[in-house]
């Protein structure tokens, strides 16, 4: 990894709009806790917290959302106003560009996700024994972290609408499909967060349960991350300017 | 093509070396088997808007994978060769600069990819080469377009690379900018540096270049010196619009001037045709006086630099 890129890239998605953007998206969880912890709390608070608040809301919805924002910009943002022939006009391996720059967006996504889970979990849970849970979900966040920031990484090399190729994959692939088709359980990187939870955690099933095996998450997960990043590199040595004059 | 002779445009140690280079998008042609040699010295690359001059500097740069033939920058392919940037220095035609970086740290950065030994300095002296001291330390964002090229400039140089290659570097800058931009590459070209820009504007070749490459809808219309391939354009066939007080008259006596070839007179208007531009101009209104014929208006037709190269394609 090139360090000089991992901090370029750093300090380009640090941008003022797009970090209040993720923290607005952050606070979000936390106060559907307090929301909860307000209200009735009719459903047991460890089957809420696990069930609802952080495969639900946090693995469903802010950590794919925030890799999204991180993972498509990293290289993607580049393509697309020039500077990515900067820095591929350097003697650098296109390695270590892809590995900077997705080092940059998953350290990014991680440290946005992993406070929202952390303490959303912890104002939910509270006063509940925690068996595992928030620390088994923010290991899934970190690792399903890596993994969404490769793809998106990759898809940002593949194409200049990787935004939209990411949305699709979220919410259509893993939101409908997987929801239809219990096969494609193999091929979604939310199903392999919740086995990494499930793995990590000691609740009882009647709490959360995941549809794979902590073993085959893991192993998912690992080609998740090796196949979009070799791909990733294969895209980046290939890379054409557009037709020009 | 036309080959103005002699031809310094192919010296003998060629540091880029283009063979029988096409580049086609689908059913495009953007760049048609084109050759060239190019050593050290300035070489204008001339040509209209969308002749290719651009998809010939991405090639030679290595990011435009040619459809046929060979591109070699210091004896190694470009395409796929990331080591080949040690050599190379390139500024992109896009106004493309990180608007969050100062100056400065965009030159740093340069020499830092490139793993030069002592960055800052490196950077120091590149920013020096660009005359941008005064506000390296300022955000590239805040910069004009004249200081955004003068700052690509010095972190392309900041290397000391044998070859820089410059897509449209003087776009958008202002007359000094220009001349302070072209005093830089000067100054690389007596060092012994191969350097390639590529412009539409022929004043902007005519300052700099002692070598020119004219590309001319995807095909190398001409190539060699630039003196010798303005000499060809100036002498080729030129057409005036001439309005005097007596058209007939002055028609006659020009048919009897050497610089003129042919005249035709149409409704209210004489046509003139010369292959000597200079040499009509002078003759014009020696030759009116001498017939007591008032001129209005000398106009060259058709002068546009598409003109220009469509006979140079021709020839």
């Amino acid at each position: 990894m090139n360090r000089d890129i991992f901090w370029l890239t750093i300090r380009e998605l640090a941008g003022r709009r797009r970090l209040a953007l993720v923290v607005l998206l952050g606070v979000l969880p936390s106060l559907v806790s307090v929301a909860y912890r307000l209200g009735d709390q009719n459903t047991a608070a460890a089957r809420w917290t696990a069930d609802t608040l952080l495969y639900n809301v946090i693995i469903t919805i802010f950590l794919p959302l925030v890799a999204l924002i991180f993972g498509t910009s990293a290289l993607g943002s580049e393509v697309e106003d020039g500077t990515a022939i900067f820095l591929l006009s350097k003697p650098v391996t296109r390695g270590s560009v892809i590995s900077a720059k997705l080092m940059a967006a998953w350290a990014l996504t991680a440290v946005f996700v992993v406070p929202a889970a952390s303490v959303s979990g912890a104002i939910a849970i509270w006063g509940t024994p925690e068996q595992g849970i928030i620390t088994g979900f923010v290991v899934a966040c970190v690792l399903g972290a890596l993994a969404y920031d490769s793809l998106f990484v990759m898809l940002s090399a593949f194409t200049t609408r990787a935004l939209f190729v990411g949305l699709a994959y979220v919410f259509i692939w893993e939101g409908i499909i997987n929801s239809i088709f219990s096969g494609t359980r193999f091929f979604s990187i939310r199903q392999c967060c919740l086995g990494v939870a499930a793995l990590i955690s000691s609740a009882p099933e009647e709490t959360f349960s995941a549809n794979l095996s902590g073993l085959e998450s893991i192993v998912i997960l690992a080609v998740a991350v090796v196949v979009p990043v070799w791909a990733a590199v294969r895209l980046l040595r290939m890379y054409q300017v557009g037709e020009s004059g | 093509m036309t080959d103005a002779t002699p031809s310094p445009a192919a010296p003998a140690a060629a540091d880029i070396e283009v063979i029988d280079v096409s580049r086609w998008y689908g059913n495009v042609v953007a760049v048609n088997g084109i050759s060239f040699s190019i050593g050290a010295g300035i070489t204008g690359l001339l040509g209209p808007n969308g002749a290719g001059k651009s998809t010939l500097i991405h090639m030679l740069s290595g990011f435009l994978r040619p459809s046929a033939g060979s591109v070699r920058v210091l004896g190694q392919p470009t395409w796929g060769n990331e080591h080949v940037y040690r050599q190379i220095g390139l500024v992109e035609a896009r106004e493309a600069v990180y608007p969050f970086l100062t100056g400065r740290e965009f030159v740093v950065l340069s020499a830092r990819l490139h793993g030069l030994p002592r960055p800052e300095k490196a950077a120091a002296r590149a920013i020096a080469i660009a005359d941008l001291e005064s506000v390296q330390d300022r955000p590239t964002g805040g910069y004009s377009k004249g200081m955004k090229q003068r700052i690509k400039i010095a972190a392309a140089v900041v290397h000391d690379p044998q070859v820089l290659l410059l897509d449209e570097p003087f776009s958008g800058a202002d007359p000094s900018q220009r001349l302070r931009m072209m005093d830089i590459l000067k100054g690389m070209a007596q060092q012994g540096k191969t350097i390639l820009f590529s412009s539409h504007i022929l004043e902007e070749v005519e300052r700099l270049a002692e070598n020119v490459l004219v590309i001319v809808g995807g095909r190398l219309a001409a190539s060699g010196d630039f003196h010798a391939i303005r000499k060809l354009m100036t002498d080729r066939p030129h057409v005036f619009t001439v309005r005097s007080s007596d058209d007939r008259r002055l028609a006659s006596a020009l048919m009897n001037d050497p610089s003129v070839s042919g005249v035709e007179l149409d409704s209210g208007a004489m046509r003139v045709r010369t292959s000597e531009f200079a040499a009509f101009t002078m003759a014009a209104p020696r030759v009116a006086r001498a017939q007591a014929v008032t001129l209005f208006e000398v106009l060259p037709a058709d002068e546009s630099l598409e003109s220009v190269f469509a006979y140079l394609v021709r020839r």
